[in-house]
């Protein structure tokens, strides 16, 4: 088989994508009655599952406690099931130690840590699928699920990865897509004010077409905010009816 | 339209026709043909599409909501694609209200059914039922339609016959290993005949296989199916034929291009015949190639975008090579390598590197030449000249106080001087004689010290290794050493001191026994650089030469008188002692093979004129005398020190067999040559000669060097000590010690002789000297770049040859009309010599539409229908009208010289027997016409026309040029193009009136 063409002429992707277009997002609010927060989430065939405790008091060391603020405490892992070849541990892995930093940053940024001082919020995200954007989909989750909480942020995070192919950006790579070597980008936006809270790219890519990357980035990143609004609304309806108001 | 994924892949030809337009290709179809067909014909494909002309779309409808159609458990992709593609194009009849028909066309005989009365308004047809039935009068279409069809019809044939393998896999490795040791198989080099490049080739046995296999001839292997994709030089494992299946070579002369015409001749003897059934090791180089002209590349057709390229050289298969540069490349020479050559290709694959040179340009031939042979010649590099030391006017080299202390001074007390030819510039020899107090002489030979120099393992030392020798091409040379080395610092030039190393034999004053021996380093200041014609005349008594040497330019009558004496005595009595030790050599092996060793001595300095040996002076072998001793004994002197490593040379005596043709040739003359040893071959040609016809024995004394093996370098640790032997020489011991500057192998000895007089004093040896493996190594690449030398200025020579009378008019020109001897048969044509040029070739006496020569009662020949008689040392032509005409051996004829040109091949020279009479030369043209055309008057004329044609094109673009300026004249031709200028023009009348 020859190189596999990722955008072709007419302008579409491998799976039948436009350049812009994002994959189906599907998502469920509430998924665990035990839990705080929890939510699920499928951006196309990639499935992620997050769930939120908190805030509570420090477990453990109390020495970790901060005086101002909440410590927001991130736990990423992936099943064994989720990729194409069966992964040999769960988490703690090098990988998942660097997605549970980052979603930590990202959430720090998100949440107001400073009303609940010398507490711990727990967010804890399984991929149960990953084809691609698994950074994404962990982050867009862990929001609804921080939101199912009813932690105040200070906005959703949304997030969306990016990539560049033929002088085009891309927006949500599929794993095909980010398999092929290309750069990608993984961006999460406070879609309010514009504000990002976590940039970050592998791979070189010029400079001159940084922007055009970012700014698919973006767009990409508010649709998310239309859909994953959309989800939330549609949740409080439903428990409202519950609710028997 | 809509066409199938099945025609897509194969009619994408017939699809691109402009008049076939408003194609639909869905995108099933095209990703099919990317996966199956590759990235090639899906380029295709896409420029297609992209091409505004032909109104194709593609329609993705694999992406649409209501044409997708899930594959169904256990249908078969292709069932699953046809299925897609047709309900695809019913939504599309059905998105287009209908309104237009819409076609699908497809090979599948089982859809046009099944499908074909589905959807009113939706026809399935075939593609040949599209054709007949919506462009009938498009003949170009159908043609292709049916040669597409036919050559997928042969593929299939052909993959059903022999599972698409056109050759047998080779065996593994291991199996091969087996099969040598078990003596099953037969290890050897894969020698192709040049004249018969398709059908025979020979491999050459190799280790010791050949001896418990009891053969002694070459393998013959019969075809390229035999040959299984091995490459000449190539080291193959054969397997020997059962007895039944041998075959014979054939005899007969044939061009290259013709095609087997021998089949009706009988061919001799068989001889063990094999077939290639494994390949220990590649010998693939680069590959000087030239593309098919356009006409060519037509008729290939199909698949435009692999062609197939002939190689300069006969004996190399086609390759095949994909570019799109093809049509550019079409005039130039092109250098290519081979890739791959799976089982499944009749040619091996190969990729472009570079362009040489355009088609028969002079520098673009001989860099052909050079890549043949595999000879790089790039310049020396910075790193390499920074090792060098410097000799300019500010900065004047110096002997150093250091190795004046170490060396032995020989400024003073010796009388030095060189011969060599006129114009040399590197000479890396010189002679002294003296006369000792005792009344004894004492001879040297003074060798340049390049090892001193050349340190081991420099950058220019290992640039040397690798070029290993100097290449000397008709026109020009490459040097091994920089030219600061080769023809100044090294070069023993007159009156400058030069480091040396010497050879001085102690001989007794009246017998010339050689006493003692002394070699080393020394310090000499030649006094004079002579050249051959002057030396001898000197020695001749003839004085009036001097005005010729400079050296004697300056100095006043008595001094010059004084200095004269000295060196007439020198001279004379160098040449003195040279006798006597040439007779001694003689008296003691009791060989002589004067007549026989200067041809070989002569063959290694590559001159296709050897065989008009010049008229010898006795001077060269005065000096060839004492380089030979000085040879002798330093091969003597390393072999005591290093019995195990040192770099000797060796001429194995030839095969008896390789005699018989000139056994035979001297038969017909009435001679006897004995060649059970070097002494009886050389008497007995001595005695081969016929008064009358001078050029019999120097045909018979070439054809004994052909039959001779090579002399070869190889060192002492890899061979029994009885096979060290020189059998041209008749010394039990030989090396090259005498020209380091154009020789590696020099170097190396020269390098083993200092590591032995250090030894001797007892002094630690600095050098790390070449282990016996690691000089075998390197003895066979010198040998082997040796053999490239040769070779390639032998090629250069042809070229020469071949350019000179090229530009001669055939009819007209004296020149192309000439003297030749014949000096071998063959079954439908003779071999012929030609003294005056130095040519041999072959001369039909049958041409190809199967006419004899023969010759009326004016002896001019004429092509007649007949045949031809041979016999062992005639043949005769007989026409059917009755008339003959005999060609004996030694024959004189008279022959035309006519240049074949050949666009991928060199250019040969071909000989054409105008009569059978020898050739009268008139009278007044007698005096320069006998005279030798000089090989170097060639090289001027050639290079000088060249120059002249080259510089008359330049005038013409010139002038040309001007016109266009003078009256500002479109160049072009096309419409495009002229309308560009008038666009470009318009530009700049704008520009220019905004500058106003």
């Amino acid at each position: 088989m020859a190189g596999l063409e990722l955008l072709s002429d007419q302008g579409y992707r491998v799976d039948g994508r436009r350049a812009g277009e994002l994959r189906k997002i599907q998502a469920r609010m509430g998924v665990f009655a035990q839990a705080d927060g929890s939510a699920y989430i499928e951006q196309g065939n990639t499935k992620a599952l997050a769930v939120v405790y908190g805030p509570h008091e420090i477990r453990g060391s109390r020495a970790r406690a901060l005086p101002d603020r909440a410590l927001v405490n991130c736990q990423y892992s992936s099943a064994t099931f989720s990729t194409g070849e069966r992964k040999r541990r769960p988490h703690g892995d090098r990988k998942s130690c660097e997605m549970g930093l980052q979603l930590r940053q990202t959430f720090e940024a998100a949440i107001l840590t400073q009303l609940h001082p010398r507490s711990q919020i727990d967010i804890y995200v399984q991929v149960l699928q990953a084809d691609g954007g698994t950074y994404a989909a962990c982050v867009n989750a862990a929001t609804l699920a921080v939101l199912d909480a009813g932690i105040p942020m200070r906005d959703f995070v949304c997030a969306c990865s990016a990539g560049f192919v033929d002088g085009t950006a891309l927006a949500d790579l599929s794993h095909v897509e980010e398999a092929a070597g290309g750069p990608q980008l993984a961006m999460a936006l406070l879609p309010a004010s514009g504000q990002i809270a976590l940039l970050e790219m592998d791979a070189r890519l010029h400079e001159d077409h940084l922007e055009r990357v970012l700014e698919a980035a973006a767009r990409a990143a508010r649709d998310v905010h239309t859909l994953l609004d959309r989800v939330v609304r549609q949740h409080v309806r439903e428990a409202s009816i519950l609710l028997g108001d | 339209m809509i066409p199938d994924w099945k025609v897509v892949q194969d009619y994408l030809e017939i699809l691109e026709f402009p008049e076939l337009k408003g194609i639909i290709f869905m995108q099933t179809a095209c990703q099919a043909v990317q996966h199956q067909r590759g990235r090639r014909q899906y380029n295709k494909l896409r420029n297609l599409l992209k091409d505004a002309r032909h109104d194709c779309v593609l329609f993705a409808n694999e992406f649409q909501q209501d044409c997708y159609l899930p594959r169904e458990r256990g249908e078969s992709m292709d069932k699953w694609q046809t299925r897609s593609i047709y309900n695809a194009a019913v939504w599309y009849y059905h998105h287009c209200q209908e309104r237009m028909p819409v076609i699908l066309v497809t090979e599948d005989e089982e859809a046009v059914q099944q499908y074909g009365s589905e959807t009113e308004g939706v026809f399935v047809i075939s593609f040949k039922n599209y054709l007949d039935n919506f462009w009938p009068d498009l003949k170009a279409t159908h043609e292709l339609c049916d040669s597409i069809l036919q050559s997928r019809r042969e593929r299939e044939r052909e993959s059903q016959e022999s599972h698409r393998k056109e050759y047998p896999e080779h065996l593994p490795l291991e199996v091969l290993e087996a099969g040598i040791k078990s003596g099953r198989y037969v290890q050897g080099i894969l020698k192709v005949n040049k004249h018969r490049a398709q059908i025979e080739a020979f491999v050459r046995l190799q280790g010791a296989s050949s001896k418990d296999a009891g053969l002694i001839s070459d393998i013959l292997i019969h075809g390229m199916k035999a040959r299984n994709r091995s490459i000449h030089g190539d080291v193959v494992v054969v397997e020997l034929l059962p007895k039944n299946e041998w075959k014979g070579r054939t005899t007969a002369l044939c061009e290259n291009d013709s095609e087997d015409k021998a089949t009706g001749e009988s061919p001799s003897e068989p001889m063990p015949t094999g077939r290639v059934v494994g390949i220990l090791q590649k010998n693939w180089r680069d590959y000087v190639v030239t593309f098919p002209s356009r006409e060519e590349v037509q008729s290939q057709g199909k698949n435009a975008q692999k062609i197939l390229v002939t190689p300069w050289d006969y004996r190399i298969p086609k390759i095949r090579i994909s570019t799109q540069q093809a049509e550019a490349l079409q005039d130039f020479r092109v250098v290519v390598r081979i890739d791959s050559w799976e089982s499944t290709s009749v040619y091996p694959n190969g990729h472009f590197v570079r362009v040489l040179g355009r088609i028969g340009d002079l520098e673009g031939e001989i860099s052909t030449i050079l890549v043949e042979n595999s000879i790089s010649v790039a310049p020396f590099s910075e790193a390499q000249m920074c090792e060098m030391p410097v000799n300019t006017p500010e900065k004047p080299w110096k002997v150093s106080p250091e190795e004046e202390r170490e060396r032995r001074d020989l400024r003073k007390t010796h009388l030095v001087f060189s011969i060599d030819p006129k114009g040399c510039e590197d000479v890396d020899d010189t002679l002294s004689v003296r006369t000792l107090n005792n009344g004894d002489l004492e001879l040297g030979v003074h060798i340049a010290d390049v090892t001193h120099f050349v340190k081991p393992n420099s950058c220019i030392d290992i640039e040397a290794r690798t070029r290993a020798t100097t290449y000397y091409l008709a026109d020009r040379r490459y040097d091994m050493l920089p030219s600061i080395l080769s023809a100044d610092l090294c070069s023993l030039l007159g009156g400058v001191d030069r480091y040396a190393v010497s050879v001085m034999w102690e001989l007794d004053k009246t017998s010339y026994e050689i006493k003692k021996v002394w070699y080393g380093r020394t310090i000499i200041r030649s006094a004079y650089k002579l050249f051959y014609e002057a030396a001898q005349e000197l020695l001749d008594g003839n004085f009036n030469i001097i005005d010729d040497i400079p050296e004697f330019r300056d100095l006043d009558e008595t001094s010059r008188q004084a200095k004269l004496e000295e060196l007439v005595w020198a001279i004379g009595k160098l040449t003195d002692i040279a006798r006597h030790v040439r007779a001694k050599r003689d008296l003691c092996g009791a060989l002589e093979l004067e007549g026989v060793e200067v041809r070989v001595q002569l063959d290694e300095q590559k001159n296709i004129h050897d065989l008009i040996p010049k008229q010898p002076l006795e001077v060269h072998e005065t000096v060839a005398e004492c380089m030979i001793l000085a040879n002798h004994w330093v091969a003597k002197k390393i072999w005591e020190s290093f019995p195990h490593g040192a770099l000797l040379r060796q001429h194995p005596p030839p095969h008896q067999e390789f005699f018989s043709e000139l056994r035979e040739c001297a038969k017909a003359k009435g001679f006897f040559i004995d060649t059970r040893s070097n002494k009886t071959l050389a008497d007995s040609l001595d005695n081969a000669n016929d008064p009358d016809d001078p050029i019999v024995n120097r045909l018979l004394r070439s054809m004994a060097t052909q039959a001779m093996s090579n002399a070869l370098y190889f060192s002492t640790g890899s061979c029994a000590e009885e096979e060290f032997h020189h059998y041209g020489l008749a010394l039990d011991k030989y090396t090259h010690f005498t020209s380091p500057i154009r020789r590696y192998s020099d170097i190396i000895v020269h390098r083993l002789l200092m590591a032995a007089i250090s030894k001797d004093k007892k002094m630690e040896i600095k050098e790390n000297l070449f282990s016996n493996k690691d000089l075998e190594e390197l003895c066979r690449h010198i040998n082997n770049r040796n053999r490239a030398a040769q070779h390639s200025q032998k090629r250069s020579t042809e070229l020469f040859q071949c350019m000179y009378f090229k530009d001669k008019g055939q009819e007209t020109e004296e020149r192309c009309i000439s003297d030749g001897v014949i000096y071998s048969m063959r079954t439908n044509g003779v071999l012929v010599f030609i003294p005056r040029f130095g040519i041999k070739g072959a001369a039909y006496l049958k041409n190809k539409d199967g006419l004899v020569i023969s010759c009326g009662p004016d002896n001019r020949s004429e092509w007649k229908p007949g045949s031809l008689q041979r016999s062992q040392n005639k043949i005769t032509s007989t026409t059917t009208g009755g008339e003959s005409v005999t060609f004996h051996l030694f024959d004189h004829v008279t022959v035309r010289i006519s240049v074949q040109t050949s666009r991928c091949h060199s250019d040969t020279i071909r000989l054409e027997i105008v009569s059978n009479k020898p050739y009268m030369i008139p009278d007044t043209e007698l005096s320069h016409q006998t005279a030798l055309l000089p090989k170097s008057d060639l090289v001027k004329e050639v290079t000088k026309s060249v120059e002249e044609a080259q510089l008359a094109q330049e005038v013409k673009v010139n002038v040309i040029q001007e016109d266009y300026q003078e009256y500002c004249q479109t160049k072009g031709r096309s419409l495009y193009i002229l309308l560009e200028e008038i666009r470009d023009l318009a530009l700049l009348d704008v520009s220019n009136s905004h500058g106003l």
